[in-house]
């Protein structure tokens, strides 16, 4: 083979020097031409640079979005989580190991940067999802159903319990167990049993004990800690593990083990699903309520997208994420079309299998554009907040201050807010309910209403199917939407770099509803019961 | 996390953070480097690994006088031939001192890529979306050409020579903006 220059041949074996696919004839011919022809050189030189630019320059990615959002409204999926950093994270922890001290390397702090919090922001880590019979051993209080776990122990004296990680692992727990909370992809068990079941989302996820550490590589396994003896037990799927102390890490492929004593080597054991049956059955239960729970949601979502009066709702339920448009499965969808999606990240919703959108950055956000005029609106979503980082967050806004558009926010206190915009100049009005969100509602799926009954006269705010607040409304209608934004707000305008002006949400939705009319208490409060997450009461299984 | 402070705990853990601090600034400069023996991104930045633990085992040696990235890229140059020693095929692509000598060209022609590259940000703003996508995914999100190739519906063997292609686009558009078309 001999490559001249310029040629096909020459620009095909560059890139394949560049994405480190090219074969070992294509080496020697292209560094024949290299040496022979300074041309050649000095444009493979030139070719490389964009490349290792590219590579190494993450700014020229963040950057050259927010201008475009800036400019021309484009879609671009913004500062998405970066397969590098595992990577980045895993030498600096090899660095640091010499140094002692922990650099999280230049893209490590080009991302703590972007995502640094400002303002109340839940440190929840995961949420406890279900208990039998759970007798709890905490030095303060019990963790309730359903709330948010911050990072910290866990100690069930007897019963069962499961915890969902935010990275979308689930870890069943049975009592006696000692079980640290460490970050939504970590955990340790210092003693006790505990099975894991790892969505592909959440690979990577880590038990540690005090004899080995374990990273799940997708699917399902058990532990059991017991004295100074750990077993590990795969069921399904791939696990490393790597005995404390030691370097070397090995996989287990399903139905096999290992066990560690002390500090002996490892010996390999068959996997036993028997000594696990409690919790298997368990996260069985769990996940099939769930599964119906959903369904049942779905069936009712069709039956809403019938009504004449909804003209968007987004139910978060397409299957292809890589898609940048959110669809409009409202019956009406001709009245609006699909959403664009910018940034944002999808992430698991109210059940492990319904998609959500999570909005983290300054430029996250929903936008549509609703034409039309309207007596009355009612908008409603189903949201799980993460923090409430900014004076006004963001839920739904139109854009700028247009007459009759409304802007429906939850302030930094908790306070939801409708402000609605009159026809003459600084003429609006702001609704707002006493704190309704609060710390311990965060990380937590929560559905938010307003309803702003132009004939009547009268703004309702509503949490979790109740109403929170009622008030005079004194704009007069009709009201509109226009170009509108979820998540986030486009001031239009007006300065970009007041704080004040900035508004994006932290959090994620699932679910959101926009009708032209009023809807009453009755029909919100169904709206609730037919979206909530699980059911009231039969959240805490019995044992048969 | 580094900082230029050195602070109250001793000599050692001030080098430490005075080290980390150097490293850290040169490092996009280093990787750039290697790439450019060992352009795929993986094994550059593995080298690049290496390079640092030389670094550091060397870093009483280093002169605080002089700037520490020409010093640290002699150790990266050092670590890539190692690396490509134990690899067949960029021993090939490399053999007859073309390592140095690329090396030494691109110290040449620093000026003139300068100004070039400095269009590189401007210029991906310019892909049309589904480029740019491709793009971020490849270098920014390391997603990996099996996913890239899922995603765009293509093969991965047609999601290569697309990376070429907009590589390509790119470069023809820095050069224009270079020359003020």
């Amino acid at each position: 083979m001999k490559i001249v220059f310029p040629s096909r041949d020459f620009d095909k074996t560059v890139a394949a020097a560049c994405h480190g696919s090219a074969s070992d004839e294509q080496a020697r011919a292209l560094n024949e031409v290299l040496r022979s022809d300074a041309a050649a050189r000095d444009e493979y030189i030139l070719r490389l640079e964009i490349h290792s630019r590219l590579a190494s320059e993450p700014d020229l990615f963040a950057l050259a979005s927010e201008d475009k959002i800036a400019t021309s409204e484009k879609i671009l999926p913004l500062r998405p989580p970066r397969r590098g950093t595992d990577r980045k994270r895993t030498w600096v922890l090899a660095l640091a190991a010499c140094v002692t001290l922990l650099a999280a390397g230049w893209w490590g702090l080009q991302v703590s940067r972007q995502n640094e919090p400002k303002g109340t922001t839940s440190k929840a880590v995961a949420m406890l999802n279900r208990v039998v019979d759970a007798q709890w051993n905490q030095r303060d209080e019990a963790p309730r159903l359903g709330a948010p776990l911050e990072p910290g122990w866990l100690r069930l004296k007897s019963g069962l319990a499961q915890i969902v990680f935010y990275s979308g692992a689930r870890v069943a727990i049975e009592g006696p167990t000692e079980f640290q909370l460490i970050s939504p992809n970590e955990a340790l068990c210092r003693s006790g049993k505990l099975t894991a079941e790892v969505p592909p989302e959440a690979r990577g996820f880590r038990v540690d004990t005090p004899q080995m550490n374990v990273t799940d590589l997708g699917t399902s396994f058990g532990v059991d800690v017991k004295d100074r003896r750990t077993e590990l037990h795969v069921f399904k799927g791939t696990v490393e593990f790597q005995p404390t102390g030691s370097t070397v890490r090995q996989n287990l492929k399903e139905g096999t083990g290992a066990m560690t004593e002390s500090s002996r080597p490892p010996k390999l054991i068959a996997a036993d699903p028997k000594a696990f049956a409690s919790l298997f059955d368990l996260q069985l239960k769990s996940t099939a309520a769930e599964l119906l729970r959903h369904e049942r949601w779905r069936a009712s979502a069709g039956r809403l997208n019938e009504d004449p009066s909804l003209l968007v709702h987004f139910d978060f339920e397409q299957t292809d994420t890589s898609e940048w448009r959110l669809r409009n499965a409202s019956g009406r969808k001709n009245v609006a079309p699909d959403a664009t999606i910018v940034g944002c990240q999808w992430t698991e919703g109210r059940w492990p299998d319904k998609h959500a959108l999570e909005f983290r950055s300054v430029n996250d956000r929903v936008r549509f554009d609703v034409p039309g005029e309207y007596e009355s609106l009612t908008l409603a979503a189903w949201v799980r907040v993460q923090g409430l980082d900014r004076q006004i967050n963001s839920l739904f806004m139109s854009d700028g201050f247009e007459a009759g558009t409304v802007h429906w926010s939850v302030r930094q206190d908790g306070v939801l807010a409708l402000t609605a915009i009159g026809s003459e100049p600084r003429e609006y009005q702001i609704c707002t309910s006493p704190p309704a969100l609060t710390l311990n509602q965060f990380g937590l799926w929560v559905h938010l209403a307003v309803v702003i009954d132009g004939s009547a006269g009268q703004v309702a705010h509503y949490l979790n199917g109740i109403p929170a607040s009622e008030h005079a409304l004194k704009i007069k209608p009709p009201f509109r939407v226009g170009v509108a934004e979820l998540g986030n707000w486009n001031a239009k305008g007006f300065p970009r770099n007041d704080p004040f002006m900035i508004r994006n949400f932290g959090g994620a939705m699932d679910e959101f509803c926009l009708f032209g009319r009023a809807l009453n208490e009755n029909e919100i409060r169904a709206l609730y019961s037919a979206g909530k997450p699980q059911p009231d009461a039969a959240a805490e299984l019995k044992t048969n | 996390m580094p900082s230029d402070s050195t602070g109250h705990s001793g000599d050692a853990s001030a080098a430490q953070q005075q080290f980390l601090s150097l490293f850290l600034r040169s490092e996009r400069e280093i990787f750039r480097y290697v790439a450019l023996l060992v352009p795929n991104v993986a094994d550059a930045e593995d080298i690049v690994q290496q390079t640092a633990l030389a670094l550091w085992e060397k870093f009483d040696a280093y002169d605080r006088s002089q700037p520490f990235t020409p010093w640290a890229c002699r150790f990266a140059l050092n670590k890539a031939k190692q690396w490509i020693e134990r690899r067949q095929r960029w021993l090939a692509l490399l053999e007859g001192g073309l390592a140095e000598e690329l090396a030494q060209r691109r110290e040449e022609l620093r000026p003139e890529m300068e100004s070039r590259l400095k269009h590189l940000e401007s210029c991906l703003g310019k892909l049309p979306e589904e480029q740019r996508s491709i793009v971020e995914g490849y270098y920014y999100r390391r997603d990996g050409i099996e996913k890239l190739a899922e995603h765009s519906g293509r093969t991965i063997a047609a999601t290569y020579k697309n990376l070429q292609r907009i590589r390509q686009a790119l470069q023809v558009c820095i050069e224009n903006a270079a020359k003020g078309v």
